[in-house]
């Protein structure tokens, strides 16, 4: 981290919240806030938006059609057997092996999709702000030249709860 | 807007959020276990050499060594198969239903439910595996292109969509397992001293620091893990059932077995996280996060589910009655209820349907030794359901030329006693090596009870 950063640590998520909001109605945007546990205000006050459950839904759809396609494929297509009098083409009984591999896809999809958005992988190096952010503190980092002349009014924010770093 | 008083607070002794990190990870911060630890290890792990070598013995001799025989073809392993899977589908069940349901207690006890899962899914694929007589080929029950034809597999079968089922099921609850102890192995890395320690969990924590856009994404993926793993949940153990009901056997071949094995499985799932979380508490000291009143409120729902148990029983032998089917009579009433079977019937009755009704009392809840045998009663009376389904249908068939007996050889009773040596080294490892709550999601409900803090304004949670 070759770039100097300005840190707000809080002790818990209501002061957190606070100064956040306090902070955004200066104008400014914190880089990134970094908190044990996920807190709604901060997720949407990022303005960020995830499209995971839409690209969930889209892997789903192809994998359905694509695993019904298969079994037809298979059972019906390239090597129809007789089981028992049924119909090569026995649809109903296809869409168990349809629905729990479709579940499958869309996990194992989607979990990519995360390690790959989120950029959450094995082997990553944690770039680590503060050491407690992922144990008791609730921390949000600032870039100093985007503070401008607000900079006495946001430390005065952080300071009202919390402390600089 | 989902904050209730009635729940009260879900963790006890007003903790900041630095010490419930500590007080969970203190298991695994320490530098030894106790010694209770190794001594229990070294007897799960002989259980579990003993069942490899009953494992050794059916691979190298075969199927003959069971006690199955050609009218009772599926004993002991359907059997332990079922029941190990029943067990191993309350993990994801808790999670998912209970988020779902927006069941804020459901963080203190979750992660155990899902570590259950996972060694209990395991121990359970491979009975199955074994039963196919020639472990080895096993692969030929994959849909691959192949030099047999290349003939593709039966998917009208109801043995290859339980393939399938399973397989998909360990993945599934293995990898939502994982992703919900990401964020948590991130705290012990930031927190432990050891270097080896921290380049360890620094590994499986895959880089996680906590910042707003991995949360952002954290959120939408256990959203979608979720909705996803709840059709999954009840798809797995209706499949597993249809291994039974599509036959045309006495006693399997009817509508209510889907519903009926997917209520079972989450009862005695749910009986087994119970005496987890009990054993969690005796020997961790987790009662300030683990509560009487999580105990309580499974206890509760396993009043419910008993009553559901009870109501498939007796439906099931009404409607052995009512069909007016000379077989399914036969079976139910000279087989099960009076036969043979009798008193596996009378343990699965009274151990599921009866003996959990103490649940009503709420001496019995408070009572934690009480609850943990009453839990393992439920575990044993599962068991005798599962043997009552297998066996007693087998045994009399429409042909009395057909109808045998049967019983367990030395070989399939090491079997069983080796995946419950591999489901207790499992669970050992798991309180040793990983954070037995969800760290994370419990910091996020520990000022459950006063939501703001008592200060500033309020916040939304959820």
């Amino acid at each position: 981290m070759s770039k100097e950063y300005i840190l707000g640590v809080f002790n818990d998520e209501a002061t957190l919240v606070d100064a956040f909001e306090k902070i955004k109605a200066k104008g400014i945007m914190p880089v990134e806030v970094f908190t044990p546990y996920p807190i709604h205000e901060i997720l949407e006050g990022m303005g960020k938006k995830t499209r995971i459950t839409h690209a969930a839904f889209f892997y789903g759809l192809f994998a359905a059609v694509g695993i019904l396609s298969f079994l037809t494929y298979a059972a019906v297509i390239d090597w129809p057997l007789h089981y028992g009098g049924k119909p090569f083409n026995a649809f109903p009984s296809f869409i168990v092996v349809t629905i729990v591999a479709t579940i499958l896809s869309i996990t194992l999809l989607t979990l990519f999709t995360f390690s790959a958005r989120a950029k959450i992988f094995p082997g990553k190096k944690a770039e680590i702000f503060h050491e407690r952010a992922t144990d008791d503190k609730f921390v949000i980092v600032l870039d100093p030249e985007s503070l401008g002349a607000d900079s006495k009014a946001v430390e005065e924010i952080i300071r009202e709860h919390g402390e600089v770093e | 807007m989902y904050n209730s008083k009635v729940r009260g607070k879900l963790i006890e002794g007003d903790k900041s959020l630095g010490q419930i990190s500590q007080e969970i990870l203190a298991p695994i911060h320490r530098k030894k276990p106790p010694l209770w630890w190794y001594a229990a290890l070294l007897v799960s792990l002989s259980m579990f050499g003993f069942g490899l070598y009953a494992k050794y013995i059916t691979v190298s001799t075969g199927i003959g060594t069971w006690g199955v025989n050609n009218s009772i073809a599926w004993g002991w392993a359907i059997i332990n198969f079922v029941w190990w899977i029943g067990i191993g589908h309350a993990g994801t069940a808790f999670s998912i239903f209970l988020l779902i349901l927006r069941q804020k207690w459901r963080t203190a006890i979750n992660r155990a439910a899902e570590a259950m899962t996972v060694v209990a899914v395991f121990c359970a694929s491979l009975f199955p595996l074994l039963h196919m007589g020639r472990p080895w080929l096993f692969f030929w029950i994959f849909p691959y292109p192949n030099t047999r034809g290349p003939l593709w597999v039966n998917f009208n079968s109801p043995l290859f969509w339980d393939f399938v089922a399973i397989s998909a099921y360990l993945l599934i609850s293995a990898s939502f397992w994982y992703f919900g102890m990401v964020p948590d192995f991130a705290t012990i890395r930031d927190t432990a001293k050891s270097k080896i320690k921290k380049a360890v969990y620094g590994f499986f924590s895959f880089g996680w620091t906590g910042s707003s856009k991995e949360w952002l994404r954290f959120e939408g993926l256990s959203f979608v893990l979720g909705g996803i793993a709840a059709v999954l949940v009840v798809s797995v153990h209706s499949i597993v059932s249809t291994d039974f009901a599509v036959s045309v056997k006495p006693g399997w071949h009817t509508t209510i077995f889907p519903p009926y094995f997917v209520v079972g499985a989450i009862f005695s799932g749910f009986a087994m996280v119970l005496t987890l979380v009990i054993t969690m508490r005796g020997l961790y000291k987790m009662n300030d996060f683990i509560t009487d009143s999580h105990v309580d409120a499974v206890c509760r729902i396993l009043i419910f589910i008993s009553l559901i148990m009870g109501t498939a029983y007796i439906t099931e032998i009404f409607m052995a009655w009512y069909s007016a089917n000379d077989y399914e009579f036969a079976l139910f009433f000279k087989t099960r209820l009076f036969g043979e079977y009798a008193f596996q019937f009378w343990a699965m009755f009274i151990a599921n349907a009866v003996i959990p009704q103490l649940f009503w009392f709420k001496g019995v809840r408070r009572r934690m030794w009480i609850v943990f045998i009453i839990s393992i009663i439920i575990n044993i009376g599962m068991w005798f359901e599962r043997f009552n389904i297998v066996v007693t249908s087998l045994s009399r068939d429409y042909l009395p030329s057909a109808w045998a007996s049967y019983s367990p050889t030395w070989v399939e009773i090491a079997f069983f006693t080796g995946t419950i040596g591999m489901f207790i080294t499992g669970v050992l490892l798991f309180f040793r090596y990983i954070p037995m709550i969800a760290i994370s999601e419990l910091k996020s409900v520990a000022k459950f009870d006063k939501p703001n803090n008592g200060q500033l304004k309020s916040s939304s949670h959820e």
